[in-house]
Formats: structure tokens, sequence, C-alpha cells
């Protein structure tokens, strides 16, 4: 399995910020231009392309506190976009899911209300999804995988439930 | 990716969306959620002499999911409940040409109606034990 952060060289942190996955990208990109070695055999450009195609790749998975978070998870031993039931994304429970089902009916009540009240349940929202973030970063930073996997479970439907807010805003 | 005309049928025109009151006793009510994609589906029966007299679904998620969930209802509409028990993933898979990226949408839908057949269930056993104690017996 590959790991983004060591590709990039840096460390397995969820206490990073953009700048530095900003900074230790384009390092590794400067280190590994195929430019650098043009007049090198076609093997080796080859190579070369190769590995600033995993830069890139890394990257993308880095590149948003999110994407940092799940890669420390699948780094862990628990894949997010995997539906295994002992090392993909853990079940949220029975509690969580009917009020994901319940806030759905709630968007329609709040269209129906009008005057600021699909603002006002966009806005809760997308707190709630920044604290499920919070606390996965909390998690992590004491060992505990498990439960960051299920906080970015419990993200992940709340961004679900937030485009589909905000296509009954537009 | 392209959908089949049978997933896009019931997307487009998905059957029995809404709701049974999920306090009734002869209504069973299965929530089950697909954590990789945020998925979440509710299924709920209502049952009349161990038949399945109705059926109503809401799913959020992929064409698929809801094709799934879509087509279950219709199917359990009708059926006995311990027939309903039988319907398996690969029978939805089928019917709806679900490509294997989309088999766990089809998984969903049978741990829905399952999920629903077994909440019936307990209802039940616990009428008959409330009942008993009122009896006596």
């Amino acid at each position: 399995m590959d790991d983004p952060f060591a590709i990039l060289g840096l460390p397995r942190s969820a206490d990073l910020g953009r700048a530095d996955v900003d900074r230790a990208y384009f390092a590794a990109l400067e280190a590994a231009h195929p430019d650098k070695v043009a007049g090198g055999d076609e093997a080796a450009r080859r190579r070369a392309e190769l590995a600033a195609a995993r830069i890139n790749e890394a990257y993308r998975a880095l590149r948003t506190p999110v994407g940092r978070l799940e890669t420390l998870c699948r780094l862990g031993g628990i894949d997010l976009d995997s539906s295994d039931p002992k090392r993909g994304a853990p079940m949220p429970d029975t509690a969580f899911l009917t009020e994901m089902i319940e806030r759905r009916e709630a968007i329609e009540a709040a269209r129906r209300a009008g005057a600021g009240a699909l603002e006002d349940l966009r806005d809760a929202v997308e707190d709630e999804a920044d604290e499920a973030v919070a606390q996965a970063r909390r998690a992590l930073a004491g060992g505990d995988v498990a439960a960051a996997a299920r906080a970015l479970v419990r993200r992940r439907y709340l961004a679900r439930l937030l485009d589909e807010i905000e296509e009954a805003m537009s | 990716m392209a959908y089949s005309e049978k997933v896009i049928d019931h997307y487009e025109n998905p059957r029995n969306v809404g709701s049974l009151d999920k306090k009734d006793p002869k209504v069973g009510t299965g929530i089950v959620g697909a954590p990789a994609c945020g998925d979440v589906m509710k299924l709920q029966i209502k049952v009349e002499d161990g038949v399945i007299v109705d059926a109503k679904f809401k799913t959020y998620g992929c064409g698929s999911a809801i094709a799934s969930s879509s087509l279950v209802t219709e199917w359990v509409k009708g059926m006995a409940v311990d027939e309903a028990t039988k319907i398996q993933n690969k029978q939805i898979a089928e019917e709806l040409s679900l490509p294997p990226v989309k088999i766990h949408c089809s998984v969903l839908a049978e741990d829905a109606i399952k999920a629903a057949i077994e909440d019936y269930q307990r209802k039940q056993q616990a009428e008959a034990s409330a009942a008993e104690e009122a009896t006596g017996s």
C-alpha cells in the first residue's frame, strides 16, 4: 500500500497544514521532474514520469484536511472507501441513520418554511461536519483509528446531506 | 457509468416511495446504510395474516440504491413474510443488471428488507408476550 506521506517526505501527522503539504509537493515534484533527466535514456525518463504521477496522486490524497485524516485511517488499517465489514468504513448506528432520514425530511419542511430556514439547516449541518472532523483529528492524535473512522463516516453522511441542502437552495 | 434501462425506470418512477407508521405493530421498519458512500435506506413493510400487504421506502443514495429498494418493495407486496426473507441481493442485481461496482446497492436492499422483517417479528413477539402477561397464562 502506498503511503502518500512518505512519497511527499512528510511525517504521518494529522496536524499538517495545506502550506506544509504544498511545500512538500513542489519539492518532491522538483526533485523528480522529467526535464531533469531529459538527457538521460528512455527508461530513466519513464521512471521519472512514473515518480511524478505518484507524487501527484499523493498530493491529491493529502491536500485537504479530510483527505489527510482519511489517509491516516487507511494507513492505520481502516479504508473508508471500502465496504468490507472488518477493514472498511464502519457502519453508523441505527439512531444516526434514522436521524439522517429524518433530516432529509426536514429539508422539504425547511424549503416550504422559506425565510432562511434552509440556510439555518445548512449552517447547523456544516458545524456538525466540522465537529466530526475535529473529533477524528483528536481520535487520531490519541491513536484511536477506529474512533476516527467512525467520526469520518459521520462526516461523509453529513457531507451528502449538505449537498442535498445546497441543491434545495439552488 | 451507464445505468441499465430498468435502473433508470425505477430511478425516474420509483415505486412505493413514502413512509408507514413505524409505531403500528403490523409495520416493520428496516434502516440500513452504506458507510463508504453515505447512502441511507429505509424500507418498511405492513403485514396482515403473514402476508406483506404494503411496502414503502425512502432511499437517499445513488440511482442503483434507489432502484434496488424500489424493486424490492414491488416484489414483496403480496408475498408471504417467510418468502420475503429468502430474497437475495443476487436476484436484485440480476433483475437490474447492476455492474460489479454497484452490487453493494443490492446488498443494501437485501439487508433493508431483512431488517424490516426482523423488526416486525420482534414487535409480534413483544405483543404476544404482553398478551400472555395480560391473560396471566
